[in-house]
C-alpha cells in the first residue's frame, strides 16, 4: 500500500523555506523571553525579570524540598497470623527478678514489647506495678547486654562453649560445682538446677541476695520452724507499725504491699476510717513519709525499739531505756494502738538482724497478727538467701575447694560487702561461668559467659507464694545470640533430648492435664488456688530471752551512725543501667542520677550547708569523706528533713563500672563495702563512722529544690478526727467563695460557658492513697516516649517528665509531715496556655483535652510561662534525633541507639527539639477505646479508657473517666462519694482544671495546724 | 520687614555665629571627610561584638535553646528582658520626632535625627530576641497571618505575642518612613555638594530626586505631620502591647493592670537616657556642641526625672496593690521573692538606678553637667534593664507551685546574644554617623533664625523697645 502523506498545512505540503526554518527550531515560535544581553537594557525587562524570578524561585523551592530522606520500611512477605500492624498484642508474663513477684501483661506492637502493666488476674498484686517493674521493658533493649557467648571475653559459638565447659566440668575430678544465684522463684528452674547439680556430687546451689533478708528467714525458723517468709496482709490491718521496713518502696514485694496498704487508706466520707500507721526508722523512707506517726532513732537502737515495744505490749523482757522522750512516747502510743486492735494489727521490720526479727515475731504473736494479718498457710518465696551460706562459699573459694563456680544473676564482686575477697576466691576456681546479661563486675572475671535471655524473651514460671504461680512466655524472639539459662544447664547435664520449652511444658502439662489448660494458663498468666486457703497462724516457739540478751548486749553506736538503704527506682543496683529509672526523681530527695549522703539540716550546718536560698540555688553540694569499717567513700551531702540528726544514709546500687552500661556506669559511689557481717547476717548499718569535709563540691541533679508548700491552698489536708468532726472544714475557703455564686465555672467569668455535650474526660487523684512511689512517672515515660535528658540537663531544670510527684515537707524540721502531690497537665477548660500561643499550637478538644500540635509549635515557651502548674515541658535540645540539624543529638545514655529505640510506642510521635510537650491524658489510648466502642456500636464504658499513670498506680489513687457519664467512677467521686474532700488546685485562678484532688487525711491525734504555721517548717 | 522673633530669655537652640552655609558645612562636612581614628576603633569593636553575637546565636539555633539556662519554670530570661529593653529604648526617637513635633517643641530639631536613628536600630536589635528565642526559628513565619494550605490555619488573634508581631513591625515601618522622609532634603544637600561621582549617584538615588521645589517642601511638611499623627498613638501603643505580654497572663507579678502606662513611662525614661548617652558622645566626636547644646541635655534630663518618678510611683503602686489585692501569691511574690529572696538583689539595683539616683536631676546644675548626665544615662539604662529582668524573671522563678521554683542565671550564649545586639546597634550607629547627616540640617536651618544664638542677639534692641512701638513697627514695616 502506498504510504500516505498527511500534512498539517500548505507550508508543510510545499515544504517552504520558512517552514524548514521552523522545523529546525525546537519551538514553533520564539519563546516570550527577551534574550538581550543586559537584563535592565532589554525591551521588556521588568516583566521578564519577574518571570525569571518566578521560575527560579519555584524551581529552587521544588529542588530544595525534593530531598526527602529515604526511610526503609520493609513489609511482611507473609504476614504472621497474629500480628496486624497497628494492633497491639498482649502477653502474660512475670517480673521475677531477685525474688520480687509481679505478674504482668506485656503490650507488644509489631512484635516488639513496648509496655508493661500489672496482671489484674493475680490476687497477689491485683495488677499493681512499681516504677522498677514499669521500667523493666527498657532493660530488654539495653545496649550493654551481652550479645553472644564468650570465652575469655571473645565471641564464640554455643557449640564451642558447650564443648569446652562440658570438658572442664568433666575434669573437675570430684571438686564441687557451686551455682550461685539470687532468689529463684521458678520451681521448674530449680528442678533443672537440681538435676544438673546431681550429676556432680558435693555440688550445691547457693542463694545470695544482694540486699539480704536472711535475718527474717532465720528468725522465722527459730520462732516457727519455717525458714521462709509468711504472707503479709496489710489490707486486714487497722494498726500498722513498721520498724524501718520500707514496704511501699523497697521491702520484699512493694507492689503487693502498696495495694494492700492502699486499701486501708481509702476514705469513705459517710463513715470515715483508715488504718493508723506508726513508723520508726533512721532515715526518711518512702513508707515513713506516708506514716501517720513517725519517729526516728539511730540504727543501732533498732533492737532496743523492738524490745521496748514488746515490753510495752506486756512482753516478758526488760527493755533498755529509750533516751529520746518523743520516741519513748511514740512506742507507748504504738503499743496501746496495737493492743487495742488485737487481731487487726501488724508489725513489720526492715532489720536484717535475727534477734530483732525474732522480737518482732514475738510482738506479732502477742498482738494476734498470726492468722489475721500474717498468714503462715501460704508462705512467700520472695527471698531465700542465707548470708552464712554466702560467707561460707567465699571462704571455700579462697581455700580453693570449689571446682566450678556458676554465677547466675548475681554480682558479688560489686555487691558483696567484701567484693575483693570474693573476686580473689573466684580466681581460684578451676571453672568460672557467668550467665549474667552483661559483662558486669563479676562476669568480667569469669572465663565463660553464657548469657541468659531477658525475661521478656524467656519461658518460665514463678511461684511467688505457695500455690500462686505466674508464667513467663517470650514476647519477642531473642534479640541476640543468648540462650536460656535452663537450656544451657540442660545441655550441660547431658539432657540433650529435651529443651527448656518442652521441659517446662511437660512439667505443667502433667500438672494441668492437657494442652487446653496449658494454653489457658499462658493466656491468663497465673494459676492460683480456686478458693484462697484460709489464713493460718503458727505456734511461736522462739527464745525471746536469748534474743533480748543479744540485743541488749549489742555494741552501742557512736556519735554518728551510717545506714544503707535501697532507692525506690534503682533498688539493689542490678538493673541500674536503666536511664528511665536513673532519671526518676527519688520520692523523698527528688534527686536523680546519683547517690549521696543524706544528712540532717542540723548536722549539715557543721559543713556550712543549710536549708535556705543558698542551698537551693546551687547544684553544687559539699562533698563529705565518710569512713566506716575501714572503708572510705566521698559523696556529696544532701539535706533530708526527717532523717535522724545523728544519722547519715547512703543508697546502695550505685557506683557500677562502665561495663554495666552507659547510664549506670560511674554514677554515684558503691556503698556496699559499708555492709558488715555480724557472724550470722549482714548488717546494713554502721554504728561508728567518721565524717570529714572533703573540701570540694559536687553537682546534684534535683528536680525540686524548694521543700515547703508555703501554706498555700494547693494542698489540702486534715486529720481523721477533724474530718469526722467537721467534714466541711477541708473546703472552708470554697464555702467562702460560694457566696458569689455556686457555679464557679459559669459565675467566674464574663464569657459564655463552653459546653461539652459528648465525652468530657476528667481525672481524680486521691492524695490519701498517693504514696509518691513514682510508678506513674515511669509508666507515662514508657507510654508516651518521654525523653531522658541526663544529669547535666536535670541540673538545668530541663527534665521532661509529663507527670511528676511534688513532695512537700511541713512541720518540724526533724520530724516533718510529708505530702505527695502528683502534678500533670490539668487540662484546664479555661487554659492560660491556650490563649497565649501565637500560632494556636495548643488548643482545646471538644472532649476537654488540652492538646498540643507539635508540628505547629514554634517554641516561644509563652504557654509554659503562663501555666500556673508548670507542667509544660520544652524540648530544649534534640533528645531524639528528630531534628533537622545533623550532629546535634543530645543523648547521654544510648536512648537513641537503634536497639533502644525499639521501645518507643509507635502510637506516640517523638518530639523534635524546640517544641513544647506535656501530658495528653494518653490521648492515643482514649482514641483506641473510642474506636473499639464505635466498632461495637456503643458508647465508651467506664474503665475502658485508662491512662498509663492510672493503670500503673498500685493504690488506685488515680481515677480517670468520662465525667459526663453518670455511671463513671470519676463522676461518682466528684458528685457523690468524695464531695467533702474534693478540691481543684488553684481553682481561684479560674483555670477550670479537669483534674481534681482529694484532700489528704492523716490519722493522727495532733490538732490541725493553724494557717501560716506550715510556713515555719522545713522552710525551704 | 518680616521678623522672626523669639524671646532672648529662651536659650538659643544653636550656639555660635552661624549662617545657613556654616550649618551645612558643620553637619555635612564630616560625611565628606575621612572618618577619624576614634571612628575606626569604635567601628571595629562594634563589628567584633556583632560577630560574637552571630556566633552565639548560631550556636543556639544549631544546638537548641537548651544551651541557654532557661528552664521548665523560667521560660523567658535574658532574651525577653533584652527584647523589652531595646524596644523601650526605641521609644525615645519617635516620641521626640512625633509628639514633640506636634507640640511644636523647637528643641527637638537638634536631637531628633539621631534619636530616630537610634529608635530604628534599637527596634532592629529588639526584633532579634523574639525571633531567636523560638525553639524552631525556621518556623517563625507561622506567626504571620497569610492564606495557607493548612486548613487554612490562622494565627491565634488572642495571643499578646501575636499583637507584638503587629505592633513591633508597624512601629518599625512607620519609624523608618518618618526617619527617611526627614532625611530626603538632607540627602539632596549632600548630593548637591558631592564632588565624587559615586557619592553623587548614591545620594542621588537616596534623595529620591528631591529638588527643593516649593511643592516638595509643602508635601514634605504634610507628610511629616501625617506620619507624626500616625506615630503618636504608636509611641503609646507599642509598649502597651509589649506590656500585655505580661499583663494578660496569670502569673503573679505579671498579672497587673498598671503595666501599660508604667511600661510606656519606663520606655520613654530609658529611651531618653539612651539618646543622652549617644548624643553626648556624638557631639563630642563630631564637634557638634553648637547644635546639641547643654540646653538640649537639660530638656532631656527633665523628661528623665519626670518619667523616672512616674516609674517610681508605679513600683510603689505595685507594692501597694500586692498587699491590697489580698492575693497571697501576689503578696508573696512582691514582698518575699522580689524585694527579698534569691533574686532580690536585682530588685534593689532597679530601685536604686531608676528611682533614687535620677532625683539628682531636680537640680539645674546637675541637669546641665555633661559628666553627670552621661553617667546618669548609663545608670538609668542599667536600672531599666533590671526592671525588665525583675518583672520577667523574679515573677517566673517563684510562681504558684513551690515545687517548680528554680534559680536562673544566664549561660554564655545568652550574654553573647545581648552583646551581639550591642554590636549590631553600634555598627549601624557608626555607619549612620559617618554616612548620614546626624542632625537634621533642614530643620536646624528652619529654627536657626529664630533660635540661633547670633540671631537672637540681634533681637536685643527689640527687647528694649516698648511693646506698643514693637507692634506698630511690625504692622507698618512695609
Amino acid at each position: 500500500m502506498e504510504q500516505k502523506k498527511y500534512w498539517k498545512g500548505l507550508e508543510e505540503l510545499h515544504n517552504t523555506k520558512a517552514h524548514q526554518e521552523i522545523v529546525k527550531n525546537e519551538f514553533g515560535e520564539d519563546l516570550p523571553f527577551d534574550e538581550s544581553d543586559s537584563l535592565l537594557g532589554a525591551t521588556t525587562p521588568r516583566r521578564d525579570f519577574l518571570k525569571y524570578l518566578g521560575f527560579t524561585t519555584a524551581a529552587a523551592t521544588i529542588a530544595a524540598s525534593c530531598e526527602i530522606p529515604v526511610k526503609k520500611a520493609i513489609p511482611y512477605v507473609n504476614k504472621p497470623e497474629e500480628i496486624t500492624p497497628g494492633v497491639p498484642n498482649y502477653y502474660a508474663s512475670t517480673y521475677a527478678v531477685d525474688g520480687e513477684y509481679v505478674p504482668l501483661v506485656v503490650k507488644t506492637r509489631e512484635g516488639r514489647p513496648i509496655k508493661i502493666d500489672g496482671n489484674t488476674l493475680s490476687s497477689v498484686t491485683g495488677g499493681a506495678t512499681t516504677a522498677k517493674v514499669q521500667g523493666a521493658v527498657l532493660g530488654l533493649y539495653d545496649t550493654a547486654r551481652l550479645r553472644y557467648p564468650t570465652i575469655n571475653g571473645t565471641e564464640t559459638t554455643w557449640a564451642e562453649l558447650d564443648k569446652q565447659v562440658t570438658a572442664a566440668l568433666g575434669a573437675l575430678s570430684g571438686q564441687p560445682v557451686v551455682l550461685l544465684s539470687s532468689t529463684i522463684l521458678s520451681p521448674s528452674t530449680k528442678k533443672v538446677i537440681g538435676e544438673f547439680l546431681a550429676k556432680y556430687p558435693g555440688s550445691r546451689h547457693v542463694t545470695y541476695d544482694a540486699v539480704s533478708y536472711s535475718g527474717m528467714l532465720l528468725a522465722n525458723e527459730a520462732a516457727y520452724g519455717k525458714k521462709t517468709l509468711p504472707s503479709y496482709h496489710f489490707e486486714n490491718a487497722k494498726v500498722i507499725v513498721s520498724l524501718g521496713a520500707d514496704f511501699l518502696g523497697t521491702w520484699l514485694n512493694p507492689a503487693e504491699f502498696s495495694k494492700g496498704y492502699g486499701a486501708t487508706r481509702k476514705i469513705d466520707q459517710e463513715k470515715p476510717e483508715m488504718s493508723k500507721h506508726f513508723h520508726f526508722e533512721s532515715t526518711m523512707s518512702l513508707t515513713g513519709a506516708n506514716a501517720d506517726e513517725r519517729f526516728t532513732h539511730k540504727p543501732s537502737e533498732t533492737g532496743a525499739i523492738a524490745l521496748a515495744l514488746f515490753s510495752a505490749l506486756g512482753g516478758s523482757v526488760t527493755a533498755p531505756a529509750i533516751a529520746d522522750k518523743r520516741v519513748a512516747d511514740g512506742i507507748k502510743k504504738a503499743a496501746a494502738a496495737l493492743q487495742a486492735s488485737q487481731g487487726k494489727a501488724l508489725v513489720v521490720s526492715g532489720s536484717n538482724d535475727v534477734n530483732v526479727q525474732l522480737i518482732v515475731n514475738a510482738i506479732n504473736n502477742q498482738i494476734g497478727a498470726n492468722g489475721t494479718t500474717i498468714d503462715w498457710a501460704t508462705t512467700a518465696n520472695y527471698r531465700q538467701g542465707v548470708d552464712s551460706d554466702m560467707v561460707q562459699l567465699v571462704t571455700d573459694l579462697n581455700a580453693g575447694s570449689v571446682g566450678a563456680l556458676l554465677v547466675f544473676g548475681v554480682n558479688p564482686v560489686y555487691d558483696y560487702f567484701d567484693g575483693k575477697k570474693f573476686a580473689d576466691g573466684l580466681k581460684k576456681a578451676k571453672l568460672t561461668v557467668t550467665f549474667n546479661d552483661r559483662k558486669d563486675e563479676t562476669s568480667e572475671l569469669c572465663k565463660y559467659a553464657a548469657p541468659d535471655h531477658h525475661f521478656l524473651e524467656s519461658w518460665g514460671d514463678a511461684e511467688g507464694k505457695t500455690g500462686y504461680f505466674s508464667f513467663t512466655q517470650p514476647t519477642i524472639a531473642p534479640l541476640f545470640k543468648t540462650r536460656a539459662f535452663e537450656d544451657t544447664l540442660l545441655s550441660w547435664s547431658g539432657n540433650t533430648a529435651t529443651n527448656w520449652v518442652s521441659y517446662l511444658k511437660n512439667e505443667w502439662m502433667s500438672k494441668l492435664g492437657g494442652q487446653e489448660a496449658w494454653d489457658k494458663t499462658l493466656q491468663d498468666g497465673v494459676i492460683e488456688p480456686t478458693t484462697a486457703p484460709a489464713l493460718a497462724g503458727a505456734t511461736f516457739a522462739g527464745d525471746i530471752a536469748y534474743a533480748a540478751s543479744k540485743i541488749t548486749g549489742a555494741k552501742k553506736g557512736g556519735e554518728i551512725e551510717l545506714v544503707l538503704y535501697e532507692k525506690v527506682a534503682i533498688g539493689n543496683g542490678k538493673l541500674a543501667n536503666n536511664p528511665w529509672l536513673q532519671e526518676m526523681p527519688d520520692p523523698i530527695t527528688r534527686a536523680t542520677w546519683d547517690n549521696y549522703a543524706c544528712i540532717s539540716n542540723s548536722r549539715a550546718k557543721k559543713y556550712d550547708e543549710e536549708l535556705g536560698d543558698d542551698y537551693e540555688i546551687h547544684a553544687g553540694k559539699k562533698v563529705l569523706k565518710i569512713t566506716a569499717n575501714g572503708k572510705t567513700v566521698e559523696l556529696p551531702l544532701l539535706i533530708v528533713p526527717g532523717i535522724h540528726p545523728d544519722v547519715i544514709a547512703i543508697a546502695v546500687g550505685y557506683g557500677r563500672n562502665m561495663n554495666a552500661g552507659k547510664a549506670a556506669g560511674e554514677v554515684g559511689k558503691n556503698a556496699y563495702p559499708f555492709v558488715s557481717y555480724n557472724g550470722q547476717t549482714f548488717d546494713y548499718f554502721s554504728p561508728a563512722i567518721t565524717i570529714e569535709d572533703a573540701g570540694k563540691k559536687y553537682d546534684l541533679g534535683l528536680t525540686q529544690t524548694h521543700n515547703s508548700y508555703e501554706g498555700r491552698p494547693i494542698i489540702k489536708e486534715t486529720t481523721l478526727q477533724e474530718f469526722i468532726k467537721n467534714p466541711k472544714a477541708v473546703n472552708e475557703d470554697r464555702e467562702e467563695l460560694s457566696k458569689y455564686g455556686k457555679d464557679f465555672r459559669a459565675d467566674g467569668t464574663l464569657y459564655p460557658n463552653h459546653p461539652y455535650p459528648g465525652i468530657k474526660w476528667g481525672m481524680s487523684i486521691d492524695l490519701n492513697t498517693c504514696f509518691g512511689c513514682g510508678a506513674c512517672t515511669i509508666a507515662c515515660q514508657a507510654e508516651n516516649n518521654v525523653s531522658v535528658v541526663g544529669k547535666e540537663q536535670v541540673i538545668k531544670a530541663h527534665e521532661m517528665h509529663w507527670i511528676r510527684i511534688d513532695r512537700y515537707f511541713s512541720g518540724d524540721e526533724n520530724n516533718p509531715e510529708v505530702v505527695f502531690q502528683p502534678m500533670l497537665c490539668q487540662h484546664c477548660d479555661n487554659a492560660p496556655c491556650e490563649n497565649v500561643c501565637p500560632v494556636a499550637a495548643t488548643n482545646h478538644s471538644s472532649e476537654g483535652i488540652n492538646q498540643m500540635a507539635y508540628n505547629r509549635c514554634i517554641g516561644t515557651r509563652y504557654c509554659a510561662n503562663n501555666c500556673p502548674y508548670k507542667v509544660r515541658r520544652f524540648n530544649w535540645r534534640d533528645w531524639n534525633g528528630a531534628d533537622s540539624f545533623e550532629n546535634n543529638l543530645y543523648d547521654v545514655s544510648d536512648m537513641n541507639d537503634n536497639l533502644t529505640r525499639m521501645v518507643l510506642n509507635p502510637d506516640v510521635v517523638v518530639r523534635s527539639r524546640g517544641v513544647m510537650e506535656k501530658c495528653s491524658f494518653c490521648v492515643q489510648r482514649l482514641q483506641d477505646a473510642k474506636l473499639a466502642a464505635k466498632k461495637a456500636g456503643r458508647p465508651v464504658k467506664d474503665g475502658e479508657a485508662k491512662t498509663a499513670c492510672q493503670q500503673a498506680c498500685a493504690a488506685d489513687a488515680i481515677v480517670f473517666g468520662n465525667v459526663n457519664d453518670k455511671e463513671s467512677r470519676v463522676f461518682k467521686i466528684r458528685n457523690e462519694e468524695q464531695t467533702e474532700r474534693l478540691f481543684y488546685v488553684l481553682e481561684e485562678t479560674h483555670t477550670l482544671p479537669s483534674v481534681n484532688y482529694l484532700a489528704k487525711i492523716r490519722n493522727k491525734d495532733a490538732a490541725p495546724k493553724a494557717e501560716g504555721q506550715h510556713e515555719e517548717a522545713a522552710h525551704h | 520687614m518680616h521678623l522672626k522673633y523669639e524671646s532672648t530669655l529662651r536659650e538659643p537652640l544653636v550656639d555660635g555665629v552661624k549662617d545657613y552655609h556654616k550649618v551645612t558645612e558643620d553637619i555635612i562636612g564630616p560625611i565628606e571627610a575621612k572618618p577619624g581614628k576614634l571612628w575606626y576603633v569604635g567601628f571595629f569593636i562594634s563589628l567584633s561584638l556583632l560577630a560574637f553575637g552571630v556566633f552565639s546565636v548560631t550556636w543556639e539555633v544549631y544546638f537548641g535553646t537548651g544551651v541557654w539556662n532557661l528552664n521548665k519554670t523560667v521560660g523567658w530570661g535574658w532574651d525577653i528582658t533584652n527584647f523589652v529593653w531595646w524596644v523601650g529604648i526605641g521609644h525615645a526617637g519617635t516620641l521626640i520626632s512625633a509628639i514633640l513635633l506636634l507640640f511644636r517643641q523647637g528643641w527637638r530639631t537638634g536631637v531628633n535625627r539621631a534619636a530616630e536613628a537610634m529608635t530604628i536600630f534599637a527596634v532592629m536589635c529588639a526584633g532579634q530576641f523574639p525571633i531567636f528565642h523560638m525553639g524552631r526559628v525556621w518556623m517563625a513565619f507561622f506567626v504571620l497571618p497569610y492564606p495557607n494550605t493548612r486548613g487554612p490555619l490562622w494565627v491565634n488573634f488572642n495571643s499578646p505575642l501575636l499583637w507584638d508581631v503587629f505592633a513591633i513591625s508597624t512601629y518599625f515601618t512607620v519609624s523608618l518612613l518618618f526617619w527617611y522622609s526627614g532625611l530626603l532634603p538632607d540627602f539632596a544637600t549632600v548630593r548637591d555638594r558631592a564632588k565624587t561621582k559615586l557619592r553623587k549617584l548614591l545620594y542621588g538615588v537616596a534623595s529620591f530626586g528631591w529638588t527643593g521645589s516649593t511643592k516638595h517642601w509643602q508635601r514634605h511638611e504634610s507628610l511629616s505631620l501625617v506620619l507624626a499623627g500616625l506615630s503618636t498613638p504608636l509611641v503609646l501603643s507599642v509598649h502597651t502591647i509589649v506590656s500585655f505580654d505580661f499583663a494578660t497572663s496569670v502569673i503573679p507579678g505579671w498579672h497587673t493592670t498598671i503595666f501599660p502606662p508604667y511600661f510606656v513611662a519606663g520606655a520613654i525614661f530609658s529611651g531618653f537616657a539612651m539618646v543622652n548617652t549617644l548624643l553626648i558622645i556624638t557631639r563630642k566626636i563630631l564637634h557638634l556642641e553648637d547644635y546639641i547644646t547643654i540646653g538640649h541635655l537639660d530638656a532631656m534630663n527633665r523628661v528623665i526625672v519626670l518619667t523616672g518618678s512616674i516609674v517610681g510611683c508605679a513600683y510603689l503602686t505595685e507594692l501597694f496593690m500586692a498587699w491590697y489585692s489580698g492575693s497571697q501569691y501576689e503578696f508573696a511574690e512582691f514582698y518575699k521573692y522580689r524585694a527579698a529572696g534569691p533574686l532580690g538583689w536585682s530588685y534593689w539595683i532597679m530601685m536604686t538606678c531608676n528611682v533614687i539616683t535620677p532625683q539628682v536631676f531636680w537640680f539645674r546644675k546637675m541637669r546641665r553637667n555633661i559628666m553627670v548626665s552621661f553617667i546618669m544615662s548609663i545608670i538609668v539604662n542599667i536600672g531599666m534593664w533590671f526592671e525588665r529582668f525583675v518583672i520577667i524573671c523574679t515573677s517566673l522563678y517563684r510562681d504558684y507551685l513551690p515545687s517548680s521554683w528554680v534559680y536562673y542565671r544566664p549561660a554564655w550564649p545568652e550574654v553573647g546574644f545581648y552583646m551581639g545586639t550591642f554590636g549590631l546597634f553600634f555598627t549601624c550607629y557608626f555607619l549612620f554617623a559617618k554616612y548620614f547627616p546626624v542632625i537634621a540640617v533642614a530643620e536646624i536651618k528652619h529654627v536657626l533664625k529664630t533660635s540661633g544664638e547670633s540671631f537672637k542677639n540681634d533681637m536685643t534692641k527689640y527687647e528694649q523697645e516698648s511693646p506698643e512701638k514693637f507692634a506698630h513697627d511690625l504692622e507698618h514695616a512695609h
